[in-house]
Formats: C-alpha cells, sequence, structure tokens
C-alpha cells in the first residue's frame, strides 16, 4: 500500500492516503516529540499495551500529579468563579507560557498550586469560624434586645399579674412578685427568679415548646420573639447550599424560659440543647445586661472589620491568581494529554527507547519527520527520533482533507457514515448537489437573497466568531455558513425559473402569451400563443392565472423526476471510480452494468418519454398527447400492448417489451455474478494451497520475525505478526443471502428512490402557494386601501410580512427543505455506490486545552 | 427562438465548462473547484433547458376570469 505513488496534490475525492509508521524515540526526547507531533496534529497512534491496565503503565504517577493538579485548579477557579472575579482569558496569559512547559514547568506550577491552595483553604477555615462567632455575637444581641423586651414588659403588667393570681401560667410570676414585692419596686434588683435564654430555629419553635411542657408538667414560663431575618448575617457556607434557590435566610426565635429550681432548669438546659438551641448567659438586671449589649456591640464591630480585611486578603489573592489560571489550565491539560500518549507507547528496555506506531497521512511523512528534528533540538539532544514505514494490511482511517469551506459539507456526509478507506466521497459532489436541490425546494429570488445575504455577513465577519459564542442555535448557523451561502445563492437562480420573487413574478422578456382584446368582462378568458417564447424561466403571463397551478404542477413534478433519475444515474456511475481504484474491474459489468440498465431501462426509458413528449407540438402533429403516467403503468401490466390513441411514437411497443425484459434480465445477472466471482476467487487460492493459513502458521510466523530480528525486537513487531492472523473463512451462503438482498433492495430502491425525488415537487409548490397566501392575506389587502388609513395599514401590513416570511418562509421552509435535502443525499445518491463502513482518523492534538473545561465555572 | 436554442445553449456552456475546467490551476482545491464548475454549469442547465422546454409546446395556455377590457390592449401585455 504504500508503495503507491502519492498525487502531487490532496483532492476530496479520496481520503488520503495513509501510512502506517514506527517512531523509535529517545527517552529523553519523547516529551518534546509529543508536543510537538500534537501541535502538528497529523499522527494518530496506536495503543501498543492494549493489556495493561490503565494502572500498570509507565506515566501512571504523572498522570496523577496531573489530575491532583487539575483538582487543585478546579478547586481555585470555583473560589474564584464564588467571589466574581474575573479570569483573564487565555489569550491574554499565553505569554506567561513562553518558552515555559514540560515536566519541569508542571513540577514548578504543582508547588506553586499546592502553596495557592493551602492559603485559600486556610483564609477560608478562617473566615469561616469568624464568620460563626460573628452570628453568635449577633444573636446573643438579639435575644438581650427581646429579653430585654420581656423584662420591661413583665415590670409593666406587674398589676395585671397580680390580678390573674388563679391563671395556670401565673404562679410562677406571682412568685416572682411574692418575692420581689417584698424589698425592690419591680424586678429591676432583687430578682430571684432563674431563667434559660437562648436562640432556636423557627421551624422547632412549636416542637420545643411541646415538650418542655410535657417534661416540665406545665411548670414554666415562656416567652419567644421572632428576630427580624435581616438582622442575622449568613455564614457563605451555609448561603452557598442554596444552590440556585431563593437566598437563604437564617430563621430563629429568641425565646427566655422561666422555671423554678437547678433541676429544672438543667433539663431545660439539655432539652434546648439537644435540639439546637444556643443558649446564652443573660444577667436579669437591667444595667448589666445593658452593659453587655454594649460590650456585644463593639464586639460585633471589631469582628465585622477582620471579616472584611480576611475577605479583602482572599480576594487579592484569588485575583493574583485569576491572572494566571488560564495558563496554568493550559499547562496540565497539555501534561495529561502528552502523558496519555505516552501510555500507549512501549519501553524497549535493551536501548532505551520508546517505541511508538501510529498512522500518518503519506503525504505528511516528511512534515512528521521534521517535527521530530524540531523537538530533538528542543530537547538539546543531537540525536533525533526515528521514523520508518510498516508495511500493513490493516484498515487505515479515513482522513479528508477539509478547509473552512468543504468542512461544513463533508460532515452532512460524516454524519451518514465515515467514509471507507479511499473509497469515492461523496462529499465533493455535495458541495453543489446539496445546495442545487434545496434550492429546488426553495425556489424564490427574494427567500434566496435574504438568505444569500445573511450568510454573506457571517462570511465576512467570520474572524470574530472563530471560537464560537457558546450560543449553540447561533453556532450551528455559523458553522453552516458556506452551505446556507451557496442555498441562498441557488435560491436565487432557481426562484427566476420559477419566475417567484416574493411569489410576485419578473417580466424580463417579452412573454409567449398574448390576452385577447374582445371579450365579455366576467367570463373565462384564454390567452392566444404567439410565436415568441420565453427564454429565462416559466413565463410571467402564468402569474395570477386559474390555471397557473395545473401548468406548474406538471412541471415540477416533471422536472424532479428527471432531476432525480439523473442524480441516481451519476451515484451509480460513480461506483465505476470504486471499482477501478480498489482493482476489482470485474466488478464493473458484475455490479455497475446490470445497476445501470436497470435504473435506465425503466426509469431512463420514462425521462426520455418526459423529454420527447414535451419537445413535440402536439397541435400540429394533431393527436392528444399520451399520458405518461398511464403508459408507464401499462409498460408493466401488459407489456406489448400500446393503444394507437395513446401512442407517443411509432414502434413503441417493440421498444417497451425489450427494455422490459433487458430490465428483467438484470436482476438474475445482479443476483448471480458476483457471488460466483467470489467462489471463483476462493477457488483460485484454495489450489494455490494456501488453505489454512490463518490458523496454524500464526505462531511460526511470529516467531520467525522475532527470531530474525532478535530479542529485542519480538515485542516491537509483535503487531505485524499478528495482522497475519486475517484470513477469512470463505462462507458461500453468507455471500448469496448477502447478494440476494443487496438485489432486492436495489431494484425496489429503484422505485421507491425515484418517487422519494416527487418530494422536490412538493415542496416547492409548497413553498411557492404559502408565500403567495402570505403575500394575499397581509400586504395585497393593505395596498386596497387608501388615505392615511392605507399607509398606516400598510406600514403595519409590511412587518407582519416581513416578520412571517422570515421566520416562516426562510427560516422553517429553510429547515423543512435543509433536512429533505438531506434525506436525499443519504439515502437516494449514498445509497448507490457510498460504503460508509471507515473510521475517522482522529489525531492527537492539543485542541480544547486552551479552554477551562466546561463544568468548572 | 425554437428547440435549437437547448442544442446552442448546451454547446456553449459545455465549451464555458471546459474552459473553467483548464483554467482551474493546479493546487491544493484544483479537483473541487473543478467538479463544482462542472456540476453547476450541468445543474443549472439542467433545470434551464426542462422549463425551456416545457413551455416549448404548451399543452395548455392561461386562462383568467378576472380580466378587464381596459386592461388589455398592446401597451399593457405587459401587465399580463
Amino acid at each position: 500500500m504504500s508503495d503507491q505513488r502519492v498525487s502531487q496534490y490532496p483532492s476530496l475525492l479520496r481520503s488520503e492516503q495513509m501510512s502506517l509508521v514506527q517512531l523509535y524515540v529517545p527517552i529523553d526526547q519523547a516529551h518534546s516529540v509529543v508536543e510537538e507531533l500534537a501541535e502538528l496534529q497529523r499522527v494518530q497512534f496506536k495503543d501498543l499495551n492494549p493489556d495493561v491496565n490503565p494502572f500498570q503503565r509507565t506515566y501512571v504517577s504523572q498522570i496523577r500529579r496531573c489530575d491532583e493538579a487539575e483538582r487543585r485548579l478546579r478547586f481555585l477557579t470555583q473560589q474564584i468563579t464564588a467571589q466574581a472575579i474575573p479570569i483573564r482569558p487565555f489569550e491574554d496569559t499565553v505569554a506567561l507560557l513562553a518558552g515555559r512547559s514540560g515536566p519541569q514547568a508542571l513540577e514548578e506550577l504543582d508547588t506553586r498550586l499546592a502553596e495557592s491552595e493551602q492559603r485559600v483553604a486556610a483564609m477560608n477555615g478562617s473566615y469561616e469560624s469568624l464568620e460563626k462567632r460573628a452570628l453568635e455575637l449577633e444573636e446573643a444581641r438579639q435575644v438581650l434586645r427581646e429579653t430585654d423586651v420581656f423584662f420591661s414588659e413583665a415590670t409593666s403588667r406587674t398589676q395585671e399579674i397580680r390580678s390573674s393570681f388563679d391563671e395556670p401560667s401565673a404562679p410562677l410570676l406571682g412568685d416572682v412578685e411574692a418575692g420581689a414585692g417584698a424589698g425592690e419596686s419591680g424586678f429591676g434588683g432583687g430578682f430571684e427568679l432563674e431563667f434559660v435564654a437562648g436562640t432556636i430555629d423557627r421551624a422547632r419553635m412549636a416542637t420545643f415548646e411541646r415538650v418542655l411542657w410535657r417534661v416540665l408538667r406545665g411548670n414554666l414560663y415562656m416567652n419567644y420573639a421572632e428576630i427580624d431575618d435581616s438582622a442575622l448575617p449568613v455564614p457563605t457556607s451555609v448561603a452557598g447550599d442554596s444552590a440556585g434557590g431563593e437566598e437563604k435566610k437564617l430563621r430563629k426565635n429568641a425565646f427566655i424560659i422561666f422555671a423554678h429550681g437547678q433541676d429544672l432548669l438543667d433539663k431545660i438546659r439539655k432539652i434546648a440543647e439537644s435540639m439546637g438551641a444556643t443558649l446564652f448567659p443573660i444577667d436579669s438586671n437591667a444595667d448589666k445586661r445593658e452593659e453587655k449589649l454594649r460590650e456585644v456591640t463593639s464586639r460585633i464591630e471589631d469582628l465585622n472589620s477582620v471579616l472584611y480585611n480576611t475577605n479583602q486578603t482572599r480576594r487579592a489573592e484569588l485575583a493574583k491568581i485569576g491572572e494566571s489560571i488560564s495558563a496554568w489550565w493550559a499547562v496540565v491539560l497539555k501534561e495529561k494529554v502528552v502523558y496519555t500518549t505516552l501510555n500507549l507507547w512501549q519501553w524497549d528496555q535493551g536501548r532505551k527507547t520508546l517505541v511508538a506506531e501510529g498512522w500518518v497521512p503519506t503525504r505528511d511523512i516528511p512534515t512528521v519527520q521534521a517535527a521530530l528534528r524540531r523537538a530533538s533540538e528542543n530537547a538539546g539532544t543531537s540525536v533525533s527520533a526515528i521514523l520508518h514505514e510498516l508495511r500493513t494490511h490493516k484498515d487505515p482511517p479515513t482522513f479528508h482533507r477539509t478547509n473552512k469551506f468543504t468542512d461544513a459539507f463533508q460532515s452532512i456526509i460524516d454524519a451518514y457514515g465515515v467514509a471507507s478507506y479511499q473509497e469515492v466521497n461523496p462529499g465533493l459532489f455535495t458541495v453543489i448537489t446539496f445546495p442545487f436541490l434545496f434550492a429546488v425546494m426553495f425556489g424564490d429570488i427574494g427567500h434566496g437573497i435574504v438568505m444569500m445575504l445573511s450568510a454573506l455577513t457571517l462570511i465576512l465577519i467570520e474572524n470574530k466568531f472563530k471560537k464560537g459564542t457558546g450560543n449553540e442555535i447561533f453556532d450551528t448557523f455559523f458553522y453552516g455558513r458556506y452551505i446556507i451561502f451557496l442555498m441562498g445563492l441557488f435560491a436565487i437562480f432557481t426562484g427566476f425559473m420559477y419566475n417567484d420573487i416574493f411569489s410576485l413574478s419578473l417580466h424580463l422578456a417579452k412573454s409567449q402569451f398574448r390576452w385577447p382584446t374582445d371579450f365579455e368582462k366576467g367570463t373565462v378568458v384564454e390567452a392566444i400563443q404567439t410565436a415568441a417564447r420565453y427564454p429565462f424561466g416559466i413565463d410571467p403571463a402564468w402569474h395570477g392565472t386559474d390555471n397557473a397551478l395545473i401548468f406548474t404542477n406538471s412541471l415540477k413534478m416533471k422536472m424532479s423526476v428527471v432531476i432525480g433519475v439523473i442524480h441516481m444515474s451519476f451515484a451509480i456511475c460513480l461506483q465505476v471510480l470504486n471499482h477501478l481504484h480498489f482493482k476489482k474491474p470485474e466488478l464493473i459489468w458484475a455490479e455497475f452494468l446490470p445497476q445501470i440498465l436497470f435504473m435506465e431501462s425503466i426509469f431512463g426509458y420514462l425521462i426520455g418519454c418526459i423529454v420527447y413528449k414535451w419537445s413535440v407540438d402536439w397541435e400540429a402533429v394533431g393527436r392528444n398527447p399520451p399520458n405518461l403516467l398511464n403508459m408507464l403503468i401499462k409498460l408493466f401490466l401488459s407489456p406489448g400492448n400500446v393503444d394507437p390513441d395513446d401512442q407517443l411514437y411509432p414502434g413503441q411497443a417493440g421498444v417497451q417489451v425489450f427494455l422490459l425484459l433487458l430490465a428483467l434480465v438484470c436482476v438474475p445477472w445482479m443476483l448471480c455474478t458476483k457471488p460466483y466471482l467470489l467462489y471463483r476467487e476462493h477457488q483460485k487460492i484454495v489450489e494455490q494451497g494456501y488453505h489454512g493459513i490463518g490458523s496454524t502458521s500464526n505462531q511460526n510466523g511470529g516467531g520467525l520475525l522475532s527470531g530474525d530480528e532478535g530479542e529485542s525486537d519480538g515485542e516491537g513487531h509483535g503487531v505485524v505478526a499478528e495482522e497475519m492472523d486475517e484470513e477469512h473463512e470463505f462462507d458461500m451462503g453468507e455471500h448469496v443471502i448477502h447478494q440476494v438482498i443487496h438485489t432486492i433492495e436495489f431494484c425496489l430502491g429503484c422505485i421507491s428512490n425515484t418517487a422519494s425525488y416527487l418530494r422536490l415537487w412538493a415542496l416547492s409548490l409548497a413553498h411557492a402557494q404559502l408565500s403567495e397566501v402570505l403575500w394575499s392575506m397581509t400586504l395585497d389587502k393593505a395596498f386596497a386601501m387608501e388615505g392615511i388609513a392605507g399607509i398606516i395599514f400598510t406600514f403595519l401590513m409590511f412587518s407582519m410580512w416581513f416578520t412571517l416570511t422570515v421566520a416562516i418562509l426562510i427560516v422553517m421552509e429553510g429547515l423543512s427543505a435543509f433536512l429533505h435535502a438531506l434525506r436525499l443525499h443519504w439515502v437516494e445518491f449514498n445509497g448507490k455506490f457510498y460504503g460508509g463502513a471507515g473510521t475517522a482518523f482522529t489525531p492527537l492534538t492539543f485542541d480544547g486545552c486552551d479552554e477551562i473545561p466546561e463544568g468548572v465555572l | 427562438m425554437s428547440g435549437y436554442l437547448i442544442i446552442y445553449v448546451f454547446v456553449v456552456l459545455a465549451a464555458v465548462a471546459a474552459a473553467g475546467f483548464m483554467a482551474v490551476r493546479k493546487g491544493e482545491n484544483q479537483v473541487v473547484i473543478r467538479t463544482s464548475i462542472i456540476l453547476v454549469i450541468s445543474a443549472c442547465y439542467l433545470m434551464w433547458a426542462i422549463t425551456y422546454l416545457a413551455q416549448l409546446h404548451p399543452l395548455i395556455k392561461p386562462r383568467r376570469s378576472d380580466l378587464k377590457p381596459s386592461h388589455v390592449g398592446p401597451e399593457s401585455d405587459y401587465l399580463y
């Protein structure tokens, strides 16, 4: 395979010729070799250690270090985004990386990251504990305030309480009153009754109260008040939990419980603590409480300033990290790619080198060699890595060299299936046929111009959006900008053909019809044919006539059949290129010839008849033109019988019988020849005595190779030896069944696929009708009005018409026509010749390493 | 004009396609450009030829019932 000559320039007709190459890389330049090759994006490495599990590979520790660094970066990035600090984009930070890559850079970065992580984590810890302390103090302050209210209320209600002595809650306070009333006036000094004060979560308040009531058998007096939500600061650790939800608030109640006796108080304390309440020592003396309140307030202020400072320091630290974190991400992600690649390579103990195998486009081997030399220079060694080609029978990956124009078209084909190696690539023809078939369904000059101009805008400003905007819908349209541009251009052309511009028509030349001058108003008038012929598209005289639809219907239906049959015949012809390229010329008569004959003898004949019927002047002949649909049906149902009235041309019956027989002969021809050819080929191999080579001589072959090359090479060539194990068992039955399916599929497919092209007719008709309805429902009505109202109405109707034109006729109809064009290419066109059973070439690349991975931000 | 126009145009366009095929310079995109030129010309020619041919000997003629006598005349031929 590798001895085939490579053409001078790459083409999109076939995928690139690939070579399997082996690299011997001295261990000290392995890293820079991988870096250079990843920049080049032209090598796809094979895994040479498929039996070794991921944890036993050579560079596991380095990958683990990358993972650790990634974890730290993720932590720091999350901290930075949580603080809403901007991250400098990679383009600005790339300078920081200048000349710094490789293991040393990673090591350096690792220590730096560890340091930063530790510092940020420590600051986070101290900030959290400070916040907690601040919350406690704030709660204490609130409790002090609220209890103050309780005490003062109690004082003012002394009289009341005394009077309601026999109520269940009264006795406790009554006692207080009795004790207090003896000496002092009011609570102030000699308040003897003991109490517990604190805060508790508001949701637990009711339970708390009930539990206390049961345990103390009602021997308590409890008072509580809700603390204002906004008074309590919410710690960041709590606020962070409510991801996406409403702003989290602490809802707490301050309570005070009066009880008698140390036992009861202890019980209350225990219950309160078990329910998550916070208790605060409160003095019953009003002055002392006041003093305490002042103290707490001042401490809160101190704490707040400390909190502020801590946060500022943390922000400064994070901002500094944010300056360069995208560059650090790039270093870590790239290193990870490098070591993952190195893990695919094999370590040659004897020569202290790494052995790599991979696919390279044959054309790019010199470039790869240049990259290897560059790598050895970078690594500062004189010996460069060695590359040599291997001979192989493995299927190489498929690589189409696309540019920004052809890329989107190729991806239409790749979405159906990646081409088999070196087979004819339909992507090349899709560049034109796809927009063309789209436009047949979308023919309108106006809509085409809008579409073409919007795509042109995207093309002109494409440099701004190279990186993508993140808006998926916009990015999709942007990716397909060249497709849309061509679709617009072709829609303009087909619009001229259909003579449709926003459902109106153009009058480019003299019409071939003339209207009679003498007729009564209100009667149906038929135009008179003149000698002229309208040269470009449909005659504008048809516009708005009663039978315009009948004419365009017939034209568009026949047009779609003609285009469809030509499109499919072209696809069948492309088989020949494949058969010649894969050196199987016998398949031309075994496969291509019966297929094309079958197609043309039925549908080729049909389009011949269509064209012939158009070219005959039936009026001059003086006969009624025959119905082609009936002719096609009779061709199958009663071959050989043609009614003289429906005869298209003399001798029609004989021609039709011949064509039908030809088509019938093609079926067994397709069915038998290919399996027979395969059988004959197999017999030839058997006769030459190669039978059973795959099963028996495999070990010998492998042993021979390693014996010749010396022990150390055994592993390196193991892969080559393994490839000899690819002899297939010949199974005639399987080939026959496959061919039967293939034949039935083709013959039935010819009929259903031709019918499938009628979608061109249906969609173009629907498009024309829809745009006509839209015109007559909006602008046409507005033009009928006069005066100021007419102007306003026209303005309103125009905006409505334009919006609906863009939204429905261009975007929605465009999408549906796009999908139908897609189907015609995938099923009707590709199905005739395209295998699409290849694997895509996925070269080693640093793509995506420049960005902070999604999900982290 | 007659049906021979289809053949004349075919000859002219075939010449144009051949000229375009020759004129493309060697390079990475030679195959794409050549294929595109030929496909564009053949697709557009096909569509034009079909519409022209279909109107060469029309089997039906436009008919309308909303025509007013004042609309018709030598100068208003342009309108309809």
